[in-house]
Order: C-alpha cells, then sequence, then structure tokens
C-alpha cells in the first residue's frame, strides 16, 4: 500500500472509465480494472449472506472472465441483436476505509436499448435502470483496483427484464 | 385460410388421427385469456405457497390464483388461510406486502380490522347514527378461498369448492414432486432466498410448455452449451449440464428417460441415471450414498437424476427450484423461481445449487433470458395472425399408453405439451362448470 490519496477527483477518472469501456463494449480491458480476486456483485437482497440468497450477477474473478467471452464471442437470443447501453455516473464520494482500501460511492443510471426492427416487441425501447454503485478500491502497486463492484439497483427485488447486458 | 376444407371448425385444439395443432388465437385473443382465468384458473387447483414461506404463526405471503389476489398466512394456532386480499367494506386491498409477519390486516381506508385467521375483529366507529344498525349483517371477515391442500409442504388452493382431492389431481405428477424433494435424506425443502422474477412480453402458455421441452435445449441454449464446454464446473455449474460436451452429446442427455402426459393436464419428464456410480464414489459421495441408505437403488436413480415438471396451470418443477408462472394478460406473464434448500443435507452443496442456478436462470444469466426472450419472439411471431395453427406433432405417432390415462413417450418429443393442451381445451370448451 502507497500513501497515494484516492480521493472523489481520481474516484472519478476510474469510474468515467469503467463507463466509456462497458459502453464501448472494451470488456477485456475492464477485465484489467480488477483486483486479482475482485467479485463484481449486483445482489437482490444485499442483506442475507451470499451464500444463501441468489444474486441477479456474483461473479468471481472466472465468472467475469465468462460473461465477458458469452458478451463478446457466443450470439444467443438475449443479445441477438445487441444492446446499446450508456452509464451516466454522478454523486461520487470516496472514503478510505480502516482496511486502507476506498469505498467509492456513486449514483448511476443506465440506459440501454437493443435495435433492430424497431416494430418489434421488446426492441426500440429505450430501457432505463437507475441504482447506487459502489466500489471498494484497493491500491495495488500504485494502481488503483476494483475490489468489489456492487450494483444496488432500484428495483433489485422487483421483476426484471432482460440483464443481459453489462450494468 | 388452411381450415376452409374442413367439414366442422376444429375449435382452438385441433385433434384427429396424425393431427395436433393449437390456434393462434389460443396465446394471442383477450377473449380466450379471460376465459381461462374463469376456466383454467379459477376453477382449479392453483399452486400459491411453500409451508416453509410462511413457517411461524402470522407469517403471511401475498399471491395470485389467476388474477385474483390471495394473501396466504398461518394464524395463532398454525392453520394455514388463503383469502382474498380485499377488505369486504368497500373493497381496498388490506395487505400490501409481499411478505412478513402480522397479528391484524388493517385496512388503510377505513381501519377495519381482521385477524391472521381472515375473521373480522374490528369495525371502526361502527356505532351511531352514523353507523350500523344492530341488525346490520356483519361479514365474517376477508373472503376464504374455499378448498386449500398440501402435498409435502406444497401449498395449493382452489376457489371452487368441488374440485377432486389435491392428491388425486397431481395424479403421476405427485412422483416427480417426490423425486425432487427425496433430495433431501429427511425429504424436506426450505424456501431461503430471495426469488428470481422476471417479466415477459409473451403468453403465459409458452412457459408451461416450455419448461418440459427437451427439444429447443440445443438451440435456444446452444451458446450456452458452448460456453459450458469451455468452463465445465469452474464457473459454478455443480454438475447440472455434465455430459452436454457436444451437440451431439445434447442431444443424447435431452433423449435419456421418458416424457409423460397425463390426463388433468401434468406434462412430465423423468430422467434416472443409467450408473449411480460416478455420484455414490464422487465428490458428494456421502451425500449419495446417505440417500441410498435412506431410498434404495432404484428411487435413488431417479432421485440423482433430472426430473422436470409442467404442474397444471401454474407451477414448474426444475433444477432445485420451485417456479410459478403467473399470467397478467394474453401477452404479458411473470415468471418466479424460487431455489430452495434442502434440509438435512451440507451447505456447500445447496451453495452450489444456488450459484448453479443464479448463473443460468437470473436476469442476467445465461439460460432463463434466452427461454423468455424466444418467448417474446413468440408472441411477436403470432402477430401474424393471417396464420392459424401451431404444430404440436412431435412423436404423436410413438405415444404409448400406460394406463390410468396416463400416457408416454420420448424426451424431445411432445407428450406433455400435448397433455397440457387437451386438458386446457377440455376446461375452455366444457358446457358445465368445471371441477
Amino acid at each position: 500500500m502507497t500513501n497515494l490519496v484516492f480521493g472523489r477527483r481520481q474516484a472519478e477518472a476510474l469510474v468515467y472509465r469503467e463507463a466509456r469501456l462497458l459502453d464501448d463494449l472494451e470488456l477485456d480491458e475492464w477485465l484489467t480494472l480488477f483486483t486479482d480476486d475482485g467479485i463484481y456483485w449486483v445482489p437482490i437482497d444485499e442483506n442475507a449472506p451470499v451464500d444463501e440468497s441468489v444474486s441477479i450477477i456474483y461473479d468471481w474473478p472466472l465468472r467475469r472472465e465468462e460473461r465477458v467471452r458469452h458478451l463478446l464471442d457466443i450470439p444467443f437470443p438475449a443479445q441477438s441483436p445487441r444492446s446499446r447501453t450508456m452509464h451516466l455516473v454522478s454523486n461520487v464520494e470516496s472514503v478510505k476505509q480502516e482496511s486502507g482500501e476506498y469505498l467509492v460511492r456513486t449514483n448511476q443510471i443506465i440506459h440501454e436499448i437493443r435495435v433492430g426492427d424497431f416494430s418489434q416487441v421488446g426492441l426500440g425501447v429505450v430501457n432505463v435502470l437507475a441504482g447506487q454503485v459502489h466500489y471498494t478500491v484497493r491500491i495495488v502497486n500504485g494502481n488503483p483496483l476494483i475490489a468489489m463492484k456492487k450494483v444496488l439497483l432500484l428495483n433489485r427485488e422487483m421483476p426484471q427484464g432482460n440483464l443481459t447486458f453489462m450494468l | 385460410m388452411t381450415e376452409s376444407n374442413e367439414a366442422a371448425d376444429p375449435g382452438l385444439v385441433w385433434t384427429g388421427p396424425k393431427r395436433f395443432r393449437v390456434r393462434t388465437a389460443a396465446y394471442v385473443d383477450p377473449v380466450v385469456f379471460a376465459r381461462e382465468m374463469k376456466r383454467v384458473f379459477e376453477s382449479n387447483w392453483v399452486f400459491v405457497a411453500h409451508e416453509s414461506e410462511i413457517s411461524e404463526p402470522g407469517n403471511y405471503k401475498t399471491s395470485h390464483i389467476g388474477l385474483q389476489p390471495v394473501i396466504i398466512s398461518r394464524d395463532d394456532d398454525r392453520q394455514i388461510h388463503v383469502l382474498l386480499n380485499r377488505c369486504v367494506h368497500r373493497g381496498a386491498a388490506v395487505c400490501r406486502e409481499q411478505r412478513g409477519s402480522a397479528n391484524l390486516f388493517r385496512c388503510p381506508y377505513h381501519g377495519w380490522m381482521y385477524g391472521n385467521d381472515g375473521k373480522l375483529v374490528g369495525m371502526s366507529l361502527a356505532g351511531g347514527d352514523a353507523g350500523y344498525d344492530s341488525d346490520f349483517d356483519r361479514p365474517e371477515g376477508l373472503v376464504r378461498v374455499p378448498r386449500v391442500e398440501s402435498y409435502r409442504g406444497m401449498v395449493f388452493a382452489s376457489l371452487n369448492p368441488d374440485v377432486k382431492p389435491l392428491v388425486e389431481y397431481l395424479g403421476r405428477a405427485a412422483w416427480i414432486i417426490d423425486n425432487k424433494l427425496d433430495a433431501s435424506p429427511v425429504g424436506q425443502i426450505q424456501l431461503r432466498s430471495k426469488p428470481i422474477v422476471a417479466r415477459y412480453p409473451g403468453n403465459w402458455k409458452f412457459q408451461a410448455e416450455n419448461i418440459v421441452d427437451g427439444y429447443h435445449f440445443s438451440f435456444v441454449h446452444e451458446g450456452f452449451t458452448h460456453l459450458q464446454r469451455q468452463y465445465q464446473d469452474a464457473t459454478g455449474d455443480f454438475g447440472v449440464h455434465a455430459g452436454n460436451d457436444s451437440p451431439a452429446d445434447v442431444r443424447r442427455v435431452r433423449s435419456r428417460g421418458r416424457n409423460y402426459g397425463t390426463p388433468n393436464g401434468h406434462g412430465l419428464t423423468a430422467r434416472p441415471v443409467a450408473d449411480l456410480v460416478p455420484w455414490l464414489e464422487g465428490k458428494h459421495g456421502a451425500y449419495y450414498r446417505e440417500l441410498l441408505d435412506a431410498y434404495g437403488e432404484e428411487r435413488l436413480k431417479m432421485i440423482a437424476g433430472r426430473s422436470t415438471a409442467s404442474i397444471f396451470p401454474n407451477l414448474g418443477l426444475i433444477h432445485h427450484q420451485i417456479r410459478v408462472w403467473r399470467p397478467l394478460s394474453a401477452n404479458l406473464t411473470e415468471v418466479t423461481v424460487y431455489p430452495y434448500d434442502l434440509v438435512g443435507v451440507d451447505e456447500e452443496i445447496n451453495r452450489g445449487w444456488l450459484r448453479s442456478q443464479e448463473r443460468f436462470y437470473g436476469a442476467a444469466g445465461y439460460g432463463q433470458p434466452d427461454d423468455t426472450e424466444v418467448f417474446a419472439v413468440n408472441q411477436q411471431g403470432l402477430s401474424a395472425t393471417a396464420v392459424d395453427w401451431l404444430i404440436l406433432e412431435r412423436g404423436l405417432h410413438a405415444e404409448r399408453d400406460e394406463g390410468g390415462g396416463d400416457w408416454s413417450g420420448q424426451p424431445g418429443g411432445e407428450v406433455p405439451q400435448r397433455s397440457f393442451w387437451l386438458e386446457w381445451m377440455r376446461r375452455m370448451e366444457s358446457q358445465e362448470e368445471q371441477s
């Protein structure tokens, strides 16, 4: 751990870059934003023990890689046609934890649309997701890396549509 | 149109020698939808809860019988009640939570109060000239769903007082329930996780048909099979899709075992394992040896195998989950997946099944979103109503009579779907009210 200060401006640089990589589908580069043990978590019930409650996404490192390979390399009905997304990131705060890691809180709005024959059910409609996205950031060899990305969708325990894109 | 040469209109389901077709209107027509809410849902047994969801006195959950909102509550004497969620005074919903615990349900409009057994226990400001007369015809309480029965903790309810006993209604489907629940050495499951809830813009019957459809897997889930070949168990499949290593393997696995159709519309797939050795000597061998002691070899082959059921009209069993589909309109459906824990097994095994289901069935998973996407694509396709019929004739030539009104066929054929439609048609077209 170095003495690097990871304040709001540094946090914004990280989460803006992440948003750009997600929206541009630069997902192999997105994988490099995480620590070796980094978790990508989209809970349904964030207060329940993770081993007792199913999540929307609970990706350990190999699962994150699998998600990226699935999205980039393999055609499947729920992404045929594929989603376009736009992540808007706001309300960024960075607070140092006792562990030496930083908790970066953000609010995010994700717009998503699947194009194609827009006369058809489910296509050509802009869907909006909102939520808090919390990052646990660890400084490794001077580089800020994500040890945990936790997405708390406003409607996390409500009925969901197709979420087979990057949140 | 195609039926112009027919002597008589075959109705919504066209059956005959070498003939089994369903009319487009069965999936898209709002008039058909309104009729099936009455004939298929409100006159029939419908799954509403598992007892572990309301394990303590005062626990309740809300659910539906077709479009009818109900509360399933456990009273202070542990009795289960299924009650219409509507104040008998002026109609407001008395319960606004999905689940919880309560001694009383209090109407938000005028404060009428009901016990957790549904009885009316308090009417606000009842006396005086603005209140009720001394001989007021006082309702007993929330309107009670007349029939409630459980099979192994699975609670079914019916708005029809004349339905046949539940166990008789389930018939051969009870065999699949038994095989699923006996994966617990003490024969019990527990719903601990929050459910996965999805909605799709398509008819509810696509889900009822698809959960026992072996034919679609190689196509809808082709991408998944590629992913599975690459990652095997490393990302949490927990052996569920073992053996699906090539397109030929997928076809072989999906055609193993036997499909069944039953007279009450249940469609079943039973896939016993051929060889128990990999289970008994595998990583979780101690668990399977315990089941062997409890249930014997033949039962264990069924328990360790992968059976599925579409229990008419709204309940599915697959993997280690209870699945419920809820029609909202002819072209909107809600699907709720309740992953369950097996009581009396290692936490590691329950955790393995949970992560496996998250990976396949979640809203961002690699299986169910493709199914629900295809259901929407189906509904889109059926907007071409100028085409009359859908074809459900796979394996019709090779069905086998199993006695007692049941029949069977090879998985990958459409025996379970045909049993669904025959019962659906019987209920929809009968002149008298159903039982």
